[in-house]
């Protein structure tokens, strides 16, 4: 899947600016900002699903074939058997008069034309693949009966069913129990593996993105403001937002106390996301930047190359303002 | 040596589950079993554990919404149990809570000035004016959002307004369940350092639930992790994030992202 120059508007705000992703078979790619970045839009872009009043330009293409402008009745035919989504609240996804058998069964009956018994053997499969335990009893239950993490794996078995090439996790781990999330991450990541299916892994948080992808895209309003191999990305980050996002989470360095008795602070990101009709005009995360100079306030930056397949969208990185390397671990 | 702030004797709660034979008594679920726990005045304790684990039914118990079956939850060497309503609606003013979904825990009908001095009212304190502004000013907001709806704030300025409920009766105790698992890892520093602040400033004690030991890690003196209603380990924060003696401590560790 190839996307290239892609931007979505809704009236008077630009949710998603420029956005240049390519994604190889068997990749696994995560995006990571706060609530209101554009990285959800990013998702729906690759799944057709932009709401109508979204104006998508850009080029969307999918095995080489075009589909910016594509009609639902396009979309339709690849979703599921080329892209397929999970969403963060498994209970909201599932339909809860029905077993969630009938749910797997149901997407391989209708694009596969498969019979009800051949889709019941196929959907045990699934559940098996996604260790689901006891798959056959599962296949009866409805979702109250089962836990949150069970539930995501039927989400994921559902999505699976019908052999995608890119799976779209949107927060797949947010509402799970910490310990069930890295199951659920490790799961998502063998499945990948064995079946070559590319994964974009959208989530704001770092741990989970730094266990489950290779390649990591970090938003904020609406523009990629970095990018590159997620371990290279978390080690050495460039850009003043990926910085703070870093510093924000809770570790070990943070803890306990200073000389004079009192409690480490965390790093903060002062403020918060601006919402998207009221961006800066410069860089759009002027304004809650501890590093800004001159032309943050009215030049929009440009991404710099910074080697290793890292790239940061930062004037500080820019040769044009050599000197003024603040920025920690500018070169 | 006076009484601790808050003391738990083997406190357990269970409750009844729906009947699953006619003629067999119901299931019983054994919510809490058998906790005790010591906090003074100005401490930290964080209780971390996975859903289920008893966490929050345990910070019911501690705020008196509902009693321990078997146990005494002491608040300044007073039973809780043992009060009568009125006298449990004055004592509420030493010890609050803040919920984790900003968005349900505040009345979106009613303006936000309304709504921190909703405890100054159930407590029979003096609902004053000039105790919401300064409760406004110490969670980093401005005098005249007192004016404002829930709906115009951001999430995490919806929470600094659960903060400021529960801080305008100036309490010796705050209960925080999950108050900042639904926030942005960005919005949830902001929130962490206020919470700190308030702790040094008022000298409050504090009660910290979460399922992320990371964050409990760094807000809190001691930790207590509980599993299906049973507290497994406690201990100082330092020594037991170096040290766990049990597996599922290690777990959650591994979890939060502090161990690989």
């Amino acid at each position: 899947m190839e996307l290239s120059q892609v931007s979505v508007g809704f009236a008077g705000a630009v949710a998603l600016r420029k956005a240049s992703v390519s994604i190889a078979p068997g990749a696994r790619l995560g995006i990571v900002g706060e609530s209101g970045c554009g990285k959800s839009m990013l998702g729906l872009c690759l799944m057709g699903m932009v709401p109508d009043a979204g104006q998508v330009t850009g080029s969307i293409r999918l095995n080489g074939q075009e589909l910016v402008r594509a009609p639902e009745r396009v979309w339709r035919r690849h979703r599921a058997r080329d892209v397929a989504m999970i969403f963060q609240e498994p209970m909201a996804a599932l339909n809860p008069l029905k077993r969630v058998g009938d749910t797997v069964m149901e997407p391989l009956m209708i694009h596969e034309g498969l019979s009800r018994s051949t889709a019941r053997a196929r959907a045990l499969a699934l559940f098996e693949e996604v260790g689901l335990p006891d798959p056959a009893a599962r296949l009866r239950q409805y979702p109250h009966e089962i836990s949150g993490g069970q539930r995501q794996r039927v989400l994921i078995a559902l999505a699976l069913a019908c052999n995608p090439g890119l799976l779209v996790a949107d927060e797949p781990t947010t509402a799970l129990d910490a310990n069930v999330a890295l199951r659920i991450i490790d799961l998502l990541v063998r499945l990948s593996e064995s079946r070559n299916m590319a994964l974009v892994f959208i989530s704001h948080d770092l741990a989970a993105v730094s266990r489950a992808t290779d390649q990591m895209l970090v938003m904020y309003g609406g523009d990629i403001v970095e990018r590159g191999p997620t371990a290279q990305v978390l080690a050495e980050p460039r850009h003043p937002y990926t910085q703070g996002l870093l510093g924000a989470r809770p570790g070990l360095e943070n803890r306990g106390r200073t000389p004079d008795g009192r409690r480490k602070r965390l790093v903060t990101i002062p403020g918060t996301v601006p919402p998207l009709h009221d961006l800066p005009q410069g860089c759009r995360f002027s304004g809650r930047c501890g590093q800004e100079f001159a032309p943050c306030a009215r030049q929009r930056p440009q991404p710099t190359a910074l080697g290793q397949g890292q790239e940061a969208a930062c004037h500080l990185l820019s040769p044009l303002h050599a000197g003024h390397g603040t920025c920690r671990g500018a070169a | 040596m006076s009484a601790p702030l808050l003391q738990l004797d083997g406190v357990s709660r269970r409750y009844r589950m729906p009947r699953t034979a006619l003629l067999r008594p119901p299931p019983v679920l054994t919510a809490v079993d058998d906790v005790s726990l010591t906090l003074n005045a100005g401490q930290t304790l964080g209780i971390v554990g996975e859903s289920g684990s008893g966490k929050s039914t345990l910070a019911r118990m501690i705020m008196a919404f509902e009693a321990p079956d078997e146990g005494a939850v002491r608040f300044q060497g007073a039973g809780l149990n043992r009060l009568s309503g009125a006298d449990l609606r004055l004592a509420r003013r030493r010890f609050q809570m803040v919920f984790q979904d900003p968005f349900g825990s505040l009345d979106p009908r009613r303006r936000v000035g309304w709504s921190i001095a909703e405890p100054l009212r159930a407590t029979g304190a003096e609902d004053s004016a000039a105790r919401v502004t300064q409760a406004l000013y110490q969670v980093g907001l401005r005098a005249g959002d007192a004016q404002k709806y829930p709906h115009e704030f951001s999430g995490g300025q919806r929470q600094r307004i659960a903060i400021a409920r529960a801080i305008v009766t100036r309490p010796a105790l705050l209960v925080a369940d999950e108050a900042v698992s639904a926030l942005d890892v960005s919005v949830q520093a902001q929130i962490l350092n206020l919470l700190m602040d308030l702790q040094e400033e008022m000298g409050l004690a504090m009660i910290f639930i979460s399922h992320d030991l990371a964050v409990v890690a760094c807000i809190c003196d001691r930790i207590l992790v509980m599993r299906n209603g049973k507290s497994i380990e406690t201990g100082d924060t330092g020594a037991l994030i170096a040290a766990p003696r049990h597996d599922y401590t290690r777990s959650l560790l591994v979890a939060s992202g502090i161990e690989t």
